[in-house]
């Protein structure tokens, strides 16, 4: 897949997200006119406008590259691999949906499950879980790291800030 | 006067002295982490201060915030790595100064230079925030609605290469700021019947997800696509000449100090361009006008100075526009107005009215931050230095971790926990896609105040859509938000057309070949 298409496909998902917000979240979810002030909706339906007509100006300008056959720069034909960009976050070209789950699964799942099993042994799970799908194999080093990781997080909320720690506490 | 007093010792309480100068201690240690950053840390670090005073707590986060900004000089001249964006500039000189032995001298400097300019500005700040606050009560609905539209615009060209991607993000970003109770009304409005929602999106959770665990997603993807990333640990040289900075040293890049700083304080006030466009600036000045151009980029001092100047002042200046118009003018002054709300008060020309005592608490502050980070920082270089070796492994679950209890710890609730992984998620994809975070934050964080003074606007022109052309600055800040967004997309344009133009020569040399 080209970054062009790409693209494109993120701005007919804008452009999509824009027209369910207009046609149906906005009419639904946002209360009626009480007969002063500006409308409820005025400023969200502005925001939404926006965002739907720069999606549909930036799909135009692809079509028009495409359909006119001119030559594309090269950052536009190809993927830009592991680009460092100078705002010190990372940036990386393709989206790596199996890396995605392996990270977002278990912190799903932990979310779910403190509710059931309690605080710690969650977060020690969680934690083994995490450090195996990054890549870490030493044992010690995995176990040792979520017992104390979950110990100081508890005692910090518990002690620190008297914060009770989630989930079941006569699990703790 | 009396208030200044009361302020300044309000700064100086052992509890608050005590968080300014932690607050300095993690700021460097975490900016020396390759991967994050001073408004990550914030982010991180909000949920903290929910149970400090507001004074202690906004004390405790700019403290973070100067100290992850020197802490960025750590890994850049130790490593070549910038933890901090702004801190690249700094390893254009300060690499090669460690390649010779000489990586104490050259972070001695580095830290010099950065309390040097961070004070300036600090000083800059506090005497001329208040008379421009004074100054900006005068405004009215209409310059305020027209003053964030101006400030939307500019802020949607950070982060990504396309202003129509920015003004995207940054509609979203406002889209989302209005869910929650409408302000008329006093409904809920798009909150899909989640009680949850009715308070509206909670800054902390979105932030800690958009700029913590969106960065860690993307930092372990490389770090698997390249089976990981140790670094060797750094040696320095035992001479006494390599270690130490004399002050013949130091004083002939004062010169040099003075316009970084200069340029950093400008840079800083202005919403928008950030620490890295000051640093980069002020080494360009520097190596132009120095009879030692050649010697830039081969372990100048003089280079350092330069770039930790620059970016450190722009830390004090950027709260110019967050204290006298309200308005954050980057990532870090963004995540310090979240901690005004989250304290109860609405950063803007009224703040210095109706909280004058604590705005004076919060100079101590500042200046006893730039105090802390002289004596962290001379005393305690060493052992900063072994945090850029801490391994990917152990400090990545930390950080997730962290990511995780933080959303908790606002409300005591899980569902911030879904917040923070659902913005992690969408920050994945904002950055894969090239959509600004920066933009978004910004828009989430204005949103309320933006439909605010539309309302007031509409409720006390009675309908009048003429009252734009009744109010000057209003027309003119109006008018300037036009000419920014055509004048972006003309550069745009440009940009493109010259792009295609390289493109098809390119392929035209190709063919002949």
């Amino acid at each position: 897949m080209t970054r062009l298409k790409r693209d494109s496909i993120a701005y007919l998902v804008v452009i999509g997200f824009s027209i369910v917000m207009l046609a149906w979240a906005i009419p639904n979810y946002t209360p009626e006119y009480p007969g002063y002030g500006a409308s409820a909706a005025l400023v969200p339906i502005v925001a939404v406008s926006v965002m739907l007509v720069m999606a549909v100006i930036s799909l135009i300008t692809i079509a028009i590259a495409v359909y006119t056959n001119k030559p594309l720069p090269e950052e536009e034909r190809e993927f830009p691999e592991d680009l460092d960009h100078d705002d010190g976050f990372t940036q990386v070209g393709r989206v790596n949906l199996y890396h995605l789950a392996i990270i977002m699964i278990p912190s799903i799942l932990l979310v779910v499950a403190v509710e059931y099993i309690g605080y710690v042994l969650t977060s020690i799970a969680f934690l083994i879980i995490f450090q195996y799908a990054i890549g870490s194999r030493k044992w010690v080093q995995i176990i040792a790291l979520a017992v104390i990781l979950t110990a100081v997080l508890y005692v910090v909320m518990r002690y620190g800030f008297g914060v009770p720690v989630p989930g079941p506490q006569i699990l703790l | 006067m009396e208030m200044i007093f009361a302020g300044l010792l309000d700064s100086l309480s052992p509890a608050s002295l005590m968080f300014v100068f932690i607050g300095v201690a993690v700021g460097v240690l975490i900016g020396a982490i390759p991967g994050i950053n001073g408004p990550m840390a914030i982010a991180l670090f909000i949920p903290v201060t929910y149970y400090m005073s507001p004074l202690t707590a906004i004390g405790f986060l700019v403290g973070l915030n100067k100290g992850a900004f020197f802490g960025g000089a750590v890994s850049a001249v130790l490593l070549r790595t910038p933890g901090t964006p702004e801190a690249a500039a700094t390893a254009w000189d300060g690499y090669p100064l460690t390649q010779q032995g000489k990586g104490e001298k050259a972070l001695r400097m580095a830290l010099y230079s950065s309390v040097a300019g961070d004070f300036i500005s600090t000083v800059v700040l506090i005497l001329i925030a208040a008379p421009l606050a004074a100054v900006a009560l005068f405004m009215g609905p209409a310059e305020i609605f027209a003053l964030i539209s101006l400030a939307l615009t500019v802020i949607a060209g950070i982060g990504t290469s396309s202003i129509l991607r920015g003004l995207i993000a940054a509609g979203f970003g406002i889209l989302l700021g209005l869910i929650g109770t409408e302000p008329v009304t006093a409904l809920p409005r798009l909150t899909f019947d989640m009680y949850q929602l009715g308070g509206g999106l909670s800054l902390i959770p979105v932030a800690i997800g958009l700029l913590a665990f969106s960065e860690i997603l993307l930092q372990l993807e490389k770090l698997r696509a390249r089976g990981g990333c140790d670094q060797a640990a750094t040696k320095f040289s035992s001479k006494r000449e390599d270690r130490l900075l004399s002050a013949r040293e130091f004083f002939e890049s004062k010169k040099t100090l003075l316009r970084g700083s200069l340029i950093g304080i400008g840079v800083g006030a202005m919403p928008g361009l950030g620490a890295p466009v000051a640093s980069f600036m002020s080494y360009d000045q520097a190596m132009k006008r120095s009879p030692h151009k050649e010697e830039f980029g081969k372990g100048r001092l003089e280079g350092i100075a330069a770039s930790e100047s620059a970016n450190s002042s722009v830390v004090a200046a950027s709260l110019i526009p967050l204290f006298v118009l309200g308005i954050p003018g980057n990532l870090a002054a963004a995540m310090l107005m979240g901690a005004f709300m989250i304290h109860g008060m609405q950063p803007g020309p009224l703040l210095f009215q109706e909280n004058a005592q604590l705005m004076y608490g919060i100079y101590g502050s500042l200046l006893l931050a730039s105090l802390f980070l002289l004596v962290i920082g001379r005393f305690g270089l060493r052992y900063f230095c072994k945090a850029v070796n801490i391994p990917a492994m152990i400090l990545y679950p930390i950080v997730v971790f962290t990511c995780i209890m933080g959303a908790y710890l606002g409300k005591s609730s899980m569902f911030d926990v879904g917040v923070m992984l659902t913005f992690g998620f969408v920050g994945y994809f904002m950055r894969k896609f090239d959509y600004s975070y920066v933009a978004f934050l910004i828009g989430l964080i204005l949103a309320p105040e933006w439909e605010r003074s539309l309302q007031q606007v509409v409720i006390i022109s009675e309908y009048d859509t003429y009252m734009f052309f009744q109010r000057p600055v209003a027309m003119v800040l109006m008018a300037l938000t036009l000419i920014v967004v055509v004048r972006t997309f003309w550069n745009s344009i440009l940009a493109g057309r010259k792009k295609r133009l390289e493109a098809a020569a390119a392929a035209g040399a190709h063919k002949g070949d």
